[in-house]
This record gives C-alpha cells, sequence and structure tokens, in this order.
C-alpha cells in the first residue's frame, strides 16, 4: 500500500515536472506540444506545478473537487465544452481563456477543448445567473468557469442575496449535469482592510465548500503576488500584479480542471492555511 | 420652435431615466423600475420609441403632400448615424478617462477591470481599433452602437416603406427569426464575445416602433383595435409581472429547439420577451391621456427630456458611471443612492433644458428687429 503510494507520488512528480514544462511554455510561449498519435486514448498528466510567481505560499489556492461531467464528456466525446463567464479578459493573447485552453490542449491528450467566451465585465451574479441559464441551454457545456464575486462586493450588493443567487446556480446547475469552477475575488491593495470584501470572499468560499464545488481562491494568489513584489519579486506595480493574476488564475483553472477529470479522491481535501481576516493581514 | 409634449417624447424621457438608474449596478432605486415587474426593460422602449421617431423624419408612405426626395431621407439619417457614432466615442473616451483616473487617484486597479475596459489598458493597440470600429463596448455603453447601426439600416428601412411599405415588416421579421433560429451572434473583436444587444435581432423592435407609427396598415390595424389588444395585454403583462418577481423563469434547457424562439433572452431580444413589451406597450401606452391630465408639469418634464434624447442619454450614461464610481467611494447605501439618483435627474434636467433654452433665446434674438437696420 504505502509502496503503491510512493510509486504513484513519484509518477506523479515526474508527469508534474512535463506538465510544468508544458505550461510554463505555454504561458512564455516557448513550448511546441509533440504531434499526437492516431486516435489517441484520452489521458492527462497529473497538476503541474505552477509558474513561481504563481505558488502562493502556504495558502491552497485551488479547493479542488471532482469534475465528473468533464471527465465523462471526455471519455465519451473527446471533447469538453467550457462556457466562462464573468468579466471578459481583455488581455493580449486572447486573455486567460485561450490561455486554459492552450494548456488544456497540451495536457489533455486526444481531447479536444472548446471554450465559448460569454463574460459581461461589470455584470452581477443575478443577472449572470440568468445568462449562465440561457447559455447553457443553448451551448450545452460540461463545465462552467464563474468568476464572481468582485463586481458584487464593489455594488455592495447585499450578502445574502449574493449567496442566494449563487447557491441557486450552483445548484441548478448541478441538477443539469454541469460541473462548476467558481474564480473567486480579486485583490488588490486598496481592497486588503475593506470588511464588506472581506466578507464577501468569505461567504463565496463557504458557499463553494458547503457545495462541494471546486473555487480558485484568486485573492490570496494575488495577495501572494503583491508579498512577492513588496519583497523585492516580480512585478512592478499593482497593475502589473493584476496582469500577473490573469496568469496565474488561467494556470490554476487549467490545473483545477485537469485534476478534476481525472483525480481521484480529491474532494474535501483540507486547506493547508486559513485566509487572514483584515485585521490579521500585514499592512500593506 | 420645440414640439408640444406628447406621449412618444414623454415615454422617452422616462426610459431615460430609468436607464440611468438600471446602469448603476447594486442601486437601491433599480427595484422600483419596470425591469423587475417585466421580461422587457427600458431599452426596448428606448430602441422602439427611437423606430417610433423615424417616423417623424420619413413621414408617411402615403403623403398628402409632396414627400422629400429619397436621397435627401438617405443623407439625413446617414448624417443621424454619423452624429451618434460620435456621440457613442465621445462617451466612451470619457467613461475610459473617469475609470482611468479613479484607478489612480484610489490606487485601484480593479475599477480598469470594470465595464470591459481591461482590454483598453491592457492590450491598447488592438481594443482601440475595436472602440473606433464598434467592435469593442464598454459594459452599459452598448445601447448607443446598437442606435448607431439601426440608424445606418434606417436609409435602407426608409427605401423600403417608400418604395414597398408592405414589405417592410415581414422583411424585418425574417431577418429576426433567421438571426434566432441559425443562430447569428455578432461578433466582438479584440475581447471574444458577442454584441449584447444583437441588431440583426433588435432591428425588429425599432421597425415595429417605425411601423407602428404609421396611420394605416398594421398602425392603424393596432389603432383601430386597441382596446380588444388591451385586454389581451393584461394576463401577459400580469403573467410575466408575476413570473419575474417570483424568479419563476421556466427552465430554458426544457425549450424546443430552436431554443431562442422559446426562451427568454436580452441578447436576442426572444419573442417571449418581445410579445411581453408589446402588450405593455398596449396596455401602458392607455395611460397617458391620464398622466396628461393629471400632471401636466410631470408631462411636460418627461417630455422635455425626450425632445433631447441624444444629449440626455449621454449624460445619462456618464452619469451612471460617475454614480457607480461614487457608490464605491462612499460605500453605497440609500443615502448615497438618493443623493446620486436626485443629482443625476438633476443634471440630466439641466443638459435638456439649456439647448431648449438657447434656442428660445435665439428666436427671441432674430424676431426683434436689428438695431442696425
Amino acid at each position: 500500500m504505502a509502496r503503491a503510494s510512493q510509486i504513484k507520488r513519484i509518477s506523479a512528480a515526474v508527469a508534474g515536472v512535463v506538465t510544468a514544462s508544458l505550461i510554463a511554455g505555454t504561458v512564455f510561449g516557448e513550448g511546441t506540444a509533440p504531434a499526437a498519435p492516431a486516435a489517441p486514448p484520452v489521458t492527462a498528466a497529473p497538476p503541474a506545478p505552477f509558474s513561481p510567481e504563481c505558488q502562493g505560499g502556504s495558502t491552497e489556492i485551488v479547493t479542488e473537487s471532482p469534475l465528473p461531467n468533464v471527465a465523462a464528456a471526455l471519455q465519451k466525446r473527446r471533447t469538453v465544452r467550457i462556457l466562462a463567464i464573468g468579466n471578459s479578459a481583455g488581455r493580449r493573447h486572447g486573455g486567460y481563456t485561450r490561455q486554459i485552453e492552450r494548456i488544456l490542449r497540451q495536457v489533455v491528450k486526444g481531447a479536444d477543448v472548446v471554450i465559448i467566451n460569454r463574460g459581461v465585465s461589470g455584470e452581477l451574479a443575478a443577472n449572470a445567473s440568468l445568462r449562465i441559464k440561457n447559455e447553457v441551454a443553448m451551448n450545452s457545456p460540461d463545465l462552467v468557469i464563474w468568476q464572481v464575486g468582485t463586481d458584487d462586493a464593489l455594488a455592495f450588493v447585499p450578502r445574502d442575496e449574493f449567496a442566494e443567487t449563487v447557491q441557486s446556480t450552483i445548484t441548478w446547475l448541478k441538477e443539469h449535469q454541469v460541473d462548476v469552477v467558481l474564480a473567486g475575488l480579486q485583490y488588490v491593495d486598496r481592497v486588503a482592510q475593506d470588511d464588506n470584501y472581506y466578507r464577501m470572499r468569505e461567504l463565496l468560499r463557504e458557499i463553494a465548500a458547503k457545495e462541494h464545488v471546486m473555487i480558485i481562491r484568486r485573492y490570496e494568489a494575488m495577495q501572494f503576488i503583491a508579498a512577492a513584489q513588496h519583497a523585492g519579486g516580480f512585478g512592478q506595480d499593482e497593475f502589473e500584479r493584476t496582469e500577473a493574476g490573469y496568469n496565474c488564475l488561467a494556470q490554476y483553472l487549467a490545473s483545477a480542471i485537469t485534476l478534476g477529470a481525472f483525480g481521484k479522491g480529491l474532494s474535501n481535501r483540507p486547506l493547508r492555511s486559513q485566509p487572514q481576516s483584515p485585521q490579521q493581514q500585514p499592512m500593506q | 420652435m420645440q414640439r408640444e409634449a406628447n406621449a412618444i417624447d414623454f415615454w422617452r424621457g422616462i426610459a431615460l431615466i430609468t436607464i440611468f438608474i438600471n446602469h448603476v449596478p447594486g442601486m437601491y432605486y433599480a427595484r422600483f423600475t419596470h425591469a423587475n415587474y417585466s421580461f422587457s426593460d427600458s431599452a426596448d422602449l428606448f430602441v422602439f420609441l427611437a423606430g417610433w421617431s423615424l417616423r417623424y423624419i420619413v413621414g408617411s408612405p402615403h403623403p398628402t403632400r409632396p414627400p422629400r426626395p429619397t436621397w435627401y431621407l438617405v443623407l439625413r439619417l446617414g448624417g443621424r448615424a454619423v452624429e451618434l457614432y460620435a456621440a457613442q466615442i465621445l462617451i466612451t473616451m470619457i467613461a475610459i478617462a473617469m475609470l482611468a483616473a479613479t484607478a489612480t487617484v484610489l490606487d485601484n486597479p480593479l475599477l480598469l477591470e470594470w465595464h470591459n475596459a481591461a482590454a483598453v489598458f491592457y492590450d491598447p493597440i488592438l481594443t482601440h481599433i475595436g472602440l473606433a470600429s464598434l467592435t469593442h463596448h464598454l459594459g452599459y455603453f452598448d445601447i448607443l452602437p446598437l442606435y448607431v447601426v439601426l440608424m445606418a439600416m434606417a436609409p435602407v428601412f426608409a427605401i423600403i416603406d417608400r418604395y414597398a411599405p408592405h414589405w417592410l415588416l415581414p422583411i424585418s421579421i425574417a431577418v429576426y427569426l433567421a438571426t434566432l433560429i441559425v443562430p447569428l451572434p455578432v461578433p466582438t473583436w479584440p475581447v471574444e464575445g458577442q454584441w449584447f444587444f444583437n441588431p440583426l435581432a433588435w432591428q425588429l423592435v425599432f421597425v415595429l416602433g417605425f411601423v407602428l407609427a404609421r396611420e394605416d396598415g398594421v398602425g392603424g390595424f393596432v389603432r383601430r383595435h386597441i382596446v380588444p389588444l388591451r385586454w389581451l395585454s393584461v394576463p401577459i403583462v400580469a403573467v410575466s409581472a408575476y413570473i419575474v418577481w417570483n424568479r419563476m423563469w421556466p427552465d430554458p434547457t426544457l425549450a424546443p429547439h430552436p431554443r431562442l424562439l422559446f426562451i427568454a433572452d436580452k441578447t436576442y431580444v426572444t419573442p417571449m420577451r418581445l410579445i411581453q413589451f408589446l402588450a405593455l406597450m398596449a396596455l401602458f401606452s392607455g395611460t397617458y391621456p391620464y398622466i396628461e391630465r393629471w400632471a401636466l408639469r410631470f408631462v411636460e418634464y418627461g417630455s422635455m427630456l425626450g425632445r433631447n434624447a441624444l444629449i440626455v442619454f449621454c449624460v445619462g450614461s456618464v452619469l451612471s458611471l460617475a454614480g457607480q464610481i461614487t457608490r464605491f467611494v462612499y460605500r453605497g447605501d440609500i443615502v448615497v443612492d438618493t443623493i446620486v439618483v436626485v443629482l443625476g435627474i438633476v443634471i440630466m434636467s439641466i443638459c435638456a433644458w439649456l439647448p431648449e433654452w438657447r434656442e428660445q433665446v435665439r428666436s427671441k434674438g432674430s424676431a426683434q428687429p436689428s438695431p442696425v437696420s
């Protein structure tokens, strides 16, 4: 048993290094995908370590849960359809959804990845909820990536309303055999001391835990980038940090999807550390 | 000489105020706008009345007086489309500057993420091409691009209306149905997505306003049968209000194919939404004489906003963004929301009143004999 576990860890590490190099290649534009054999089985390397700026210290950034509908779609159709909802990533090279697509195409072998981008920037969860249902009806995705919470927090939407909207939408998606990955609130220094913002992201984390859905804890990831920057690391200002945050988001999501579709026994894995309250957070 | 207060200008003025309120997300007073009780909202009303107003320019297909030459109409409508385009570019640039200034002053790049503005700052080369070519819209600044496209289509509508008036509505419905059945999204660029208001679908709302404004044809039919149509509208409006208020939206995945014909969707202004909107129009058009009788000052005020729709719309769009920034800075609550709404409406009113006042001064000045002569 212990031997099997050791072999699993070693093979995961080896595959992880391979996948990491693929991700790094994709992110930095230096990767070359090996030619795919004819009619390959759908396989995936285990999740990759993230690029240095995306390794969020001791905090677990990706809270994994299985993505059974993505796994089923890959095995059945060799295609996974992903609906991206939330802030549009208006960035170079097609934004973070294109980056996810590129990473997944390299990591998940023998399958096609289709991303349907329906981001409406500034949209509150209540409006997004209605649109998600229509888009599911129109596009039959296997997975919804939902960037949610930042705009509701900035617009001071009552938290009970927000929770009810997110929870009911997740329930609806589950009932319709669609997996969900939530991308949580963003971080900038200015909101670190904001009580409403803190409560909103805590609420989203609680909803994700209760509903057993994946959440990318973007706030913590971006906080790590900020801390590294303050310590003289990469990035020069908050604007660059936001850009780096999106790069990391793409890596986390690609990793989460790979884990969720191919990983076993990942649900409810305990967090390595708890997020800090505004009072506990270091002054920026 | 300004137009007398009338129903079209009045309802247009009301639509402008509600668009302003609805474009401040989280705003307390948004719950009192009809979007919370209806499949359709102020956007439908605004586009429909824009189509209705087009009739004032184009005139009747069976005029009693000699009609304006076709080339004149094409030039005038084309000129109007250019004017709307210029307004869209202006308010977009103001909005970008407001977001950039606020983000810089507050040292908060989250504000650059608002409303699809991120692309302007992070991918400026392509995005500026997109802004100028109307393929990139800021969130909540996406009605005017639709209006520009509709006004660019207006010469075609006017020509068909003049030479084959019975064909206009069938052609418009055919384009609408093709857009929903295929479906035909209108893509945005460089940020991947689609127009929030699909012009190929929304043109039907515009054309409906245009043809219903006619005294004959479909418009005449509706006028002759308005009472039974209103009775028919009552259950449609009541049921939709019940569904929206109680969030009992039918499951769109249960709808038959092609699904856009059977679900409620704003981008494609689907039949469910369109029929409810027309029912709402039929019902509420009957209230205007009573509002005029009992609240003439209010009607005159609403009509003043409607007469100056473009300037009020532009100012309202910028003010709604200012309202969002204010709510963010001062942590939106009912007091902040009240100040935002009151100040916003006052500024919109001043901006509607100023051109009319200037026109009055000018006409008075030209009426007086020149001291030189």
